[in-house]
């Protein structure tokens, strides 16, 4: 193939298969990302939320900060149903979500900071020390903790140098850390629950 | 025959209606909220001020996949009580739908027009049925409300609250462009009439319906203006179906002569439609 024969017309098409391409790939990400996504809060196990949830938008609709997506491009269990991901956008624990969904997949909970340290579970906090500014030495952060609605119980500071520890068992998994957090690979992640990491009821 | 234009015009505020909840109506959410959001959902699922409204597909869909409750039933009471006496009247006045149906028929016309040839495939409408189960059967066996993926309402729901919240409306957007082309080159309210899940359930739920369009043969003047009128592509003096019709009233305030009129049978003319 002579290189005349690079027209406008194929210049265009080529623009255009690598624009597919990467659409497509950009779809494989996604597939592979949602294993890393939280359920707003109140969600049922998976599997039974799956079940329950209709699809209907309702709770990204009256999300306050936006924080809950719905992607299509998923495999059909997940496809088009109600994901968090903290490190884009957190959950601000205004339980806005649990009051509309009319399916019971997000139970219905009441705008009590006790009651929801009680009863919400979105994920569990995994604290990287090697990327934590405080544990490594670049700096003196302690952002997670400011942050944090539980702060000095899910997350505390101690030592004299203030390091943040969490504490899994009182996080309720919202992810303003994760979205707080300055360190471009976030230090602190807020990891989906799975069976074995799943809160003793 | 000016009643034409405004039904459109009525129909399709009743179709945006069926979204007014979306998050575009920012309104909405300005009133009073009684403690939890005023308003939210599309057709699919509404919730006005503790109201909660359920598609009836979205109850069948639960029911398939989940244990029973008594408040999916009660939300979908009020849609399959409308549906029992007003027939399919859904497709044509709440379903956002509806609106891509217009677009489409008018493409046909324009590229009539063009002489672009385009296909009008009559697939039998009981396909739907066929639809329907096979939906229901893989909500049962894979545990996911999978119907809520192929259902206009609730796509096109979806992807309007992803267009306002986020700019873009995603593969559902791209599923709806799809049944357009099909509906405009291939089958004429072909999704509608011949494969929409909802649509099937409408279409059992509407056969005691009373309100109907009656003929008066003898004044028909065989002009063949309901014919192009009719969105679900139906001839209503000479073939047409009960089931699949969305009691949009075009036909009658089309027609010219009054050879057809919707009426409630066992009472008075419901609306007799353009006097001359
Ligand atoms: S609790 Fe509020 S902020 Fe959190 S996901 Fe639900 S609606 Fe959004
Ligand atoms: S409100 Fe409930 S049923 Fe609707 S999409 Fe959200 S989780 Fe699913
Ligand atoms: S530690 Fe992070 S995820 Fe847990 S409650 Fe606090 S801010 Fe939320
Ligand atoms: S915000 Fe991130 S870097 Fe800062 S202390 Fe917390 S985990 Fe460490
Ligand atoms: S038959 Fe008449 S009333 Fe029924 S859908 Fe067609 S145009 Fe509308």
């Amino acid at each position: 193939m002579k290189w005349g024969k690079w027209d406008r017309r194929r210049v265009l098409s080529a623009v255009l298969g690598l624009f597919s391409f990467s659409a497509l790939t950009a779809g494989l990400r996604v597939r592979r990302a949602s294993a890393e996504w939280l359920r707003p809060p109140g969600a049922l196990p998976p599997g039974d939320f799956e079940a329950a949830c209709i699809r209907c938008f309702r709770c990204a609709e009256v999300c306050p900060p936006q924080c809950i997506r719905f992607d299509a491009w998923l495999p059909p269990a997940e496809a088009d149903t109600p994901f968090v991901v903290p490190a884009d956008r957190a959950c601000t624990l205004c339980m806005a979500c649990t009051e509309v969904c009319p399916t019971g997949a997000l139970g219905r909970i009441e705008r009590q900071p006790d009651l929801i340290a009680l009863v919400v579970k979105m994920g569990h906090p995994e604290l990287s020390k090697d990327r934590c500014l405080a544990w490594n030495g670049k700096g003196n952060c302690h952002l997670c903790h400011d942050v944090c609605p539980y702060r000095n119980q899910a997350v505390t500071l101690s030592g004299d140098r203030p390091r943040p520890e969490f504490h899994p068992s009182l996080c309720v998994g919202c992810g303003l850390c994760e979205e707080a957090c300055p360190v471009d690979d976030q230090a602190i992640r807020i990891r989906p629950l799975s069976e074995k990491t799943k809160a003793p009821s | 025959m000016l009643l034409v234009p405004l039904l459109h015009l009525i129909q399709n505020v009743a179709d945006s209606a069926g979204v007014t909840t979306s998050p575009w109506t920012g309104w909405v959410r300005g009133l009073p909220s009684l403690g939890r959001p005023a308003a939210s959902g599309a057709p699919w699922s509404v919730g006005l001020y503790g109201l909660e409204l359920l598609d009836p597909l979205a109850t069948l869909g639960l029911l398939a996949a989940r244990s029973f409750s008594w408040s999916w039933l009660l939300g979908a009471v009020p849609a399959v009580v409308l549906v029992v006496f007003l027939g399919r009247y859904f497709c044509g006045w709440i379903c956002p739908y509806a609106l891509v149906v217009g677009a489409s028929n008018a493409a046909r016309s324009l590229l009539a027009k063009l002489g672009v040839r385009t296909y009008d495939l009559k697939v039998p409408p009981a396909t739907a049925y066929g639809v329907l189960l096979i939906l229901l059967l893989a909500t049962a066996v894979t545990g996911q409300q999978v119907a809520s993926l192929f259902y206009p309402p609730a796509v096109i729901g979806r992807a309007l609250g992803k267009v306002i919240l986020f700019g873009s409306a995603g593969a559902g957007a791209v599923f709806i462009g799809a049944l357009f082309l099909f509906d405009t080159f291939v089958s004429r309210a072909g999704f509608c009439r011949s494969f929409c899940p909802g649509g099937a359930v409408f279409r059992l739920l509407s056969i005691p319906s009373p309100v109907k369009v009656v003929r008066h043969a003898p004044a028909c003047t065989n002009c063949g203006a309901c014919d192009v009128v009719c969105n679900f592509a139906q001839s209503p003096m000479t073939d047409r179906l009960d089931q699949d019709c969305e009691r949009c009233g075009k036909c009658v305030a089309v027609c010219p002569t009054d050879a057809l009129g919707l009426v409630l049978i066992g009472g008075g003319k419901k609306s007799p439609g353009a006097r001359t």
